[in-house]
């Protein structure tokens, strides 16, 4: 049974929570497949090309890499069976040509069969299809592991991925909790790989997106859905589950139910992963990856769309992600 | 109905007086179906592609999205290829397909209108992979610059500010202007038509990256099919913290 490799975002010195979820799936899947499950993350060191000038991957101590101990208790304790840490000297970044080199050489050193990224890990939109490429694997989007003794992960769109199937594939993770599971006591391998990052992207500077162009969950409410006190808690309760901002109209500032800041021009173009419309809106969502409505007009070419009184509705959604969640 | 008839039309093939370089000419990949919602994206991502002056839009499919494809285009004025094909493929097949055609127009630039359709976004690692680009995703604003590009991306809560050098494939997220209706786009003469076999591509091994037909999914309708469904969009949330 191949190896079960699952990319792991730092969050300032600790893994991203999305990181951790992928990583309790892994943990689910390999101990049903029989895998072990390898946890990997790229880290800075400007050093890293000191300390391996002649060779592409050279195994270093970790007292020569800071920082990772406590890094390497916790995805202990989430269930990974050992942990690689590839050391390059290009500062990280959530790119393919920042961090594409040493990823590379984490794939080339592992050859497994299943890579798993947190669906909303910063790096995982530019490294999982990417990674499938190089493999040459499926690509699963917002999948979960389900399953009792045999674990498969399936995505919303019937794909899924099995201890028989042959093949590589890559699953981005959608939700799920972290579970501690592991001891404190399992290998580490740091791997050194200079070379720097890919010249040909170069990041000149970063500032505030504008809420126009965010790719996050939105929650937009209608003008009728902002003027019922009801709805406006439950949607702003829902947004909090799913990490969303809640974007309206003018209207829906003076009923105070959003910040001046998330107004949305009814022209203004929104294209994120997920929007929960509530209400009459008047907003271009055409962009929209995955769009549920809520009220009156249910519409077509929606994923889902609940009739009835929205602010029931909304409060049964959270209760409901609540108690998917746990 | 064989792959030769669904492509009647000859190979592109570069010809003394084609005023398009072959060199460093950009292509913008519009993809194997029709936009999902709306053609806004399919707009912007045309006219995104007119800035560079020799674009060519690429669009693979049946013909009723071909020709809408090449419609669209013409109206940004960049010029159009279609490989017509009934494959439905995944996004390393269509890679595949858009790869070849870049090789074949000598295209080191990709764009990739990864708005319109969400199965689109993969292709754009998958195509860089093929051609061994630099890839840069989530792009919002998009500026040639002589022999750089400088390009204005999506990351996380920011916008990162990014000079692009050399090959590389750019997913777009750039919408045009709000539009409510469009005429019927007529069978396009224009359009240069690739068959798969003149791109060196074997529509019986390409089949092996075909997806399983699936019948498509009727909105949920109940609480617990939509709570189902956002499950996988929950904020994770790790015991510490």
């Amino acid at each position: 049974m191949g190896a079960v490799l699952v990319h792991i975002d730092l969050d300032g010195e600790r893994p991203h929570p999305s990181s951790l979820s992928a990583l309790a799936a892994g943990r689910a899947i390999a101990s049903s497949w029989g895998a072990t499950l390898y946890a990997a993350l790229v880290v800075h060191d400007a050093a890293a090309d000191r300390a391996a000038p002649d060779s592409t991957a050279q195994v270093m101590s970790t007292q020569q890499v800071p920082g990772l101990d406590k890094i390497q208790n916790v995805l202990a304790r989430a269930g990974a069976d050992k942990v690689i840490v590839a050391v390059t000297d290009a500062p990280i970044a959530p790119l393919w040509a920042a961090v594409g080199v040493p990823w590379q050489g984490v794939l080339d050193h592992l050859r497994p069969r299943l890579v798993l990224f947190g669906a909303d890990a910063p790096s995982a939109t530019e490294l999982g299809p990417r990674t499938g490429a190089r493999i040459g694997a499926r690509l699963l989007q917002r999948a979960r592991a389900t399953g009792g003794d045999q674990v498969e992960l399936r995505d919303r769109d019937g794909g899924y991925v099995r201890a028989s199937d042959g093949g590589a594939a890559v699953a981005l993770i959608g939700s799920g909790r972290a579970e501690l599971v592991g001891d404190e006591d399992i290998d580490l391998v740091v791997l050194v790989y200079p070379g720097g990052a890919d010249n040909r992207i170069e990041i000149a500077g970063s500032s505030p997106s504008e809420l126009a162009h965010t790719l996050a969950p939105i929650v937009a409410l209608g003008d009728d859905a902002a003027n019922d006190a009801e709805t406006v808690s439950a949607a702003k309760r829902l947004a909090k589950q799913l990490g969303a901002h809640v974007v309206g109209g003018p209207s829906a500032v003076r009923a105070g139910a959003v910040v001046p800041a998330a107004v949305v021009d009814r022209h203004t173009p929104l294209a994120p992963e997920l929007c929960i419309a509530v209400g009459s809106i008047a907003l271009d969502l055409a962009g929209t990856t995955n769009l549920v409505r809520i009220g009156p007009s249910s519409g077509k070419g929606v994923e889902g769309a609940l009739a009835g009184s929205p602010s029931a509705n909304l409060t049964e959604l959270s209760r409901g992600l609540e108690g998917d969640s746990r | 109905m064989s792959l030769d008839d669904l492509a009647p039309t000859s190979p592109l093939r570069v010809v003394a007086d084609d005023p398009r370089p072959r060199d460093g000419g950009v292509a913008l990949w519009l993809g194997s179906s029709g936009p999902l919602r709306s053609i806004r994206w399919l707009d912007g991502a045309c006219a995104t592609a007119a800035k560079f002056g020799s674009a060519i839009a690429i669009a693979a499919g049946d013909a009723p999205w071909l020709d809408l494809a090449a419609d669209r285009a013409a109206r940004a004025q960049i010029a159009c290829v279609g490989v017509p094909t009934d494959l439905k493929l995944d996004y390393l097949g269509w890679a595949q397909v858009v790869a070849a055609v870049a090789r074949q127009l000598g295209s080191r630039t990709i764009l990739v209108d990864e708005a319109s359709r969400p199965e689109r976004f993969p292709e754009v690692a998958a195509i860089a992979e093929l051609l061994d680009a630099a890839q840069l995703t989530h792009v919002v604003a998009l500026a040639p610059d002589g022999p750089i590009i400088h390009a204005s991306r999506i990351a996380g809560a920011d916008l990162q500010t990014c000079r692009i050098r050399g090959s590389a494939v750019v997913g777009l997220r750039i919408a045009g202007p709000p539009i409510d209706e469009y005429p019927t786009p007529t069978p396009s003469a224009s359009m240069k038509r690739l068959d798969l076999p003149s791109l060196g591509l074997d529509p019986v091994v390409l089949g092996h990256r075909a997806l399983p037909p699936r019948t498509s999914q009727p909105a949920r309708k109940t609480v617990e099919k939509v709570v189902d469904y956002l499950a996988a969009h929950v904020r994770p949330l790790s015991k510490e913290g």
